[in-house]
């Protein structure tokens, strides 16, 4: 018997083409699925911390508004300067500006490039995709001598944090400001036109749009930051921060956060958001790991159950070599060989087409695909593998009972 | 004839027909189970995030002067403005989706002097029992805000004497102080990560006391189970056709519902809360999505494991085709009883499968989410029919090369 195992594994392969394609179409699936499953977990943490932008910021930075923000550059590390002990005395209480303080604009200056500054420093301490936004409030009044919240804010910067402000039409210029829809009845506003006052100081501005939220917002006007810094010479007192992550990602760029803050500002969380996005997480991790568990096992002890009937059923094979002289080392290396190229085509069919299930799945539900990482290969892999394995192996143990002439003599 | 082939086809070789089952079996029971979870899936992530993040719809006087709030502090005078009317309250759970409402939470915020210090006191409900027709209701501002973390006890809903104080106050359980001159209990400290954490949170029924506006809400925060937001929910209802109006009322929309509220309480404005309400709408679509096309993947992959079983199961039962054959079985007699043998095991073990994947689904449901999922019985036909197609779909190849095969080479095992 010249015949060589790769000869013998050839033809198998060649001679029982529908035998060996359902298999390797079962090991496709198997592959496939188990690849589609760990692609979209994986990547479902980013995904879905990406989604939770939707409700704005998570962190908030107060500031007080006695002081104006210390110009960071100088005092990179606060811990080690004089303001840090400061820092530590009892924390003032955001003062909301009524009267115009007489400081002119220079002091306006001042406070618009030291805010820059912090929230360039707050942007690198929490790490990237984080957005801070700066906000300012004072109470004004309305041509009706009603009071009424003026903010200020960057805009442009303002509508990507909060994606749910419904805006009938966003600023262009310095002068256009944002009205809240339950603001607007009481601006007796013409031409788009409306006066605010705050303290002695009246000015006219331009309404751009309505700004409805369901929430505060809709009772406030919103300007520009520099045109409020302008009006009321009041710096911002609050930063709106929004880190994406779990809570403890979060809490641990706050942390960072904290290290990098002058002395009269204070950062905390809001919990309710952060709590709420680890849970809401983690649930719907545990349950993509269900049906990955689920899906993947009961996919293989499918495969595993046809390949080894598939290898029963060549009992006649079996025999055959058997009865021509075949050791049953050899025997089994020929049926494990076999499986095990066929285990291979699988997984590799497999992974392309699992691949491009959860890149699609990702376009279609998150609007970006999920990509595969080569770290899922090992366990789809091995998985594939020891099904292929089992399916060899398990059926010749059976046949190995039985003697060669009987199984020829037929069923 | 065609019968006893048909059973002893199932008598005789039980091990063949063992492979088919299983691979059914399996299949149904984890379509079964994606099915059950995907379809509640919904529901459930709905719940949670109504659970996590409180109030999507706020209710306030329709002749409100504005709020004159930054960052959660209060600055209008509590003597400003209207008031909605807290008899009107109970009015909220008769409303057509009032099943959907999980939480009220009344407010009534007003500036006291305690101890000598100046600040905001919330009157607020805890555990206020509402009466409507023969429904009772029992809710308050814990279950708006389930974030708020409580030591000691929230402070009864009919004491005039008992009040919670912000984690911030220095004021601590068991303190006894004045405010306005009225004696207080302080029965326990809230954390609540903002500007609350300075506020005393006190009876509704003793704010109303204090400020001298008897049956006065300042808000009401309403938490309710809503369907995202699409294209429909936006449009206005009084523009609408009668029909696609009844549709719109009858969809558990944020907006729906606030139109319903502003029905029943003529006084009122409610509107959703759109921070709370879009973010929750899109997270929810965008999980019950992922579910759903998780669910479609794996009924693809389900259905190419078990017709590659089927196919492996005919395609060793060649001889016997062969040998019916040339016994003078028609071509569409042997098609009719190997698609009859399918069917009847499909069915069976879509059954057994069907079973099993409703409990499994219920398992997984209550290791994550904490509570049962409801039975499905809708999914039973609906398996089963999957089980069938795919049974047979599966078939088909194998039967149609067996058939075409030439009996006499069949039989001396050639092909």
């Amino acid at each position: 018997m010249s015949l060589s195992l790769l000869t013998l594994l050839h033809r198998s392969l060649l001679h029982r083409q529908s035998r060996a394609r359902n298999a390797w179409i079962a090991l496709t699936v198997s592959a496939a699925i188990s690849t589609a499953l760990l692609t979209l977990y994986n990547g479902l943490d980013a995904k879905l911390h990406h989604e939770f932008r939707t409700f704005g910021a998570n962190v908030l930075v107060t500031l007080s508004s006695k002081e104006k923000p210390v110009i960071l550059s100088e005092a990179k590390d606060p811990l080690h300067s004089n303001a840090a002990s400061q820092k530590l005395s009892e924390k003032e209480r955001l003062v909301i500006p009524t009267e115009r303080s007489d400081e002119g604009s220079l002091r306006a200056q001042q406070n618009s490039e030291s805010m820059g500054l912090l929230l360039s420093t707050i942007r690198e301490a929490a790490g990237p995709n984080t957005q801070a936004v700066p906000f300012a409030y004072a109470v004004g009044s309305t041509a009706s001598h009603q009071p009424i919240v003026i903010a200020g804010t960057d805009i442009p910067a303002a509508r990507q944090l909060n994606s749910w402000w419904q805006v009938s039409a966003w600023p262009q210029n310095e002068n256009e400001i944002l009205v809240g829809t339950r603001a607007l009845p009481q601006l007796a506003a013409t031409n788009n036109e409306t006066t605010l006052t705050y303290g002695n100081h009246t000015q006219t501005f331009q309404i751009a749009g309505t700004i409805h939220t369901g929430g505060a917002e809709d009772s406030r006007v919103y300007l520009p930051l520099a045109a409020f810094t302008a009006f009321t010479g009041a710096p911002a007192s609050i930063i709106e921060i929004q880190i994406p992550g779990s809570a403890k990602q979060v809490n641990g760029a706050l942390d960072r956060i904290r290290q990098q803050l002058p002395p009269n500002a204070e950062a905390h969380p809001i919990r309710q958001l952060v709590e709420g996005e680890t849970r809401i997480v983690d649930r719907t991790r545990a349950l993509m790991f269900g049906s990955l568990i689920l899906i993947s096992l009961m996919v293989a002890v499918s495969v595993l159950a046809t390949l080894s009937a598939s290898v029963l059923e060549r009992r006649r094979d079996f025999a055959v070599l058997k009865a021509l002289g075949s050791s049953q080392a050899k025997l089994q290396s020929l049926f494990l060989l076999e499986a095990l190229s066929l285990s291979l085509a699988g997984v590799v069919s497999g992974f392309i087409l699992g691949s491009i299930a959860a890149i699609a799945i990702g376009k279609i539900n998150f609007g970006a695909p999920i990509f595969p990482t080569p770290a899922i290969l090992p366990p789809v892999a091995a998985l594939n593998l020891f099904v292929a394995t089992v399916a060899a192996l398990l059926p010749l143990r059976v046949l190995r009972k039985l003697q060669p002439a009987a199984l020829l003599k037929g069923d | 004839m065609f019968l006893r082939l048909l059973a002893e086809s199932f008598l005789r070789q039980k091990r063949r027909r063992l492979l088919a089952g299983l691979a059914i079996l399996l299949g149904a029971t984890a379509i079964t189970t994606m099915l059950a979870l995907g379809t509640s899936i919904g529901d459930k992530i709905n719940r949670e995030l109504n659970s996590n993040y409180g109030a999507n719809i706020i209710v306030y006087p329709k002749a409100d002067t504005l709020d004159i709030d930054i960052a959660g502090v209060n600055i209008k005078p509590a003597t400003s403005g209207s008031y909605l009317r807290e008899q009107d309250l109970p009015k909220l759970k008769e409303i057509f989706w009032r099943n959907n409402i999980t939480a009220i939470s009344p407010e009534l915020p007003l500036t006291v002097t305690a101890n000598n210090r100046q600040l905001t006191a919330t009157g607020l409900w805890f555990h206020h029992t509402i009466q409507s027709g023969t429904d009772t209701f029992t809710t308050g501002a814990p279950a708006v805000h389930p974030w708020w973390k409580l030591t000691g006890t929230w402070p009864n809903d009919n004491a005039t004497n008992e009040a919670a104080a912000g984690a911030k106050l220095p004021f601590h359980t068991g303190d006894s102080i004045t405010i306005d001159n009225v004696p207080i209990h302080i029965t326990g400290t809230v954390t609540t990560g903002d500007d609350t954490d300075t506020q005393l949170l006190i009876p509704l029924a003793l704010a109303q006391q204090l400020n001298n506006t008897p049956s006065a809400v300042r808000r009401v925060y309403l938490s309710a189970l809503t369907k995202p937001e699409d294209a429909f929910a936006r449009r206005n209802p009084n523009s609408l056709s009668p029909k696609d109006h009844d549709r719109w009322y009858c969809s558990p929309y944020a907006n729906s519902i606030a139109f319903q509220v502003d029905e029943a309480i003529p006084a009122a404005h409610a509107e959703q809360i759109r921070r709370v309400a879009q973010s929750e709408g899109q997270i929810l679509s965008r999980i019950s999505g992922l579910m759903w096309l998780v669910t479609i993947a794996s009924l693809i992959a389900a259905s190419f494991a078990v017709s590659s079983a089927m196919a492996t199961a005919l395609l060793e039962r060649r001889r016997e085709i062969g040998l019916m054959r040339s016994l003078g079985a028609s071509q569409t007699t042997i098609a009719s009883l190997v698609f009859l043998e399918t069917s009847i095991l499909a069915l069976a073990t879509g059954t057994i499968g069907w079973a099993l994947g409703s409990l499994l689904a219920a398992r997984i449901a209550i290791q994550i989410f904490g509570s049962q999922i409801p039975f499905n019985a809708v999914l039973l036909p609906v398996v089963l029919a999957l089980s069938l197609l795919v049974a047979i779909a599966g078939s088909i190849p194998s039967v149609r090369f067996a058939l075409r095969l030439d009996p006499a080479a069949t039989l001396r095992e050639d092909a």
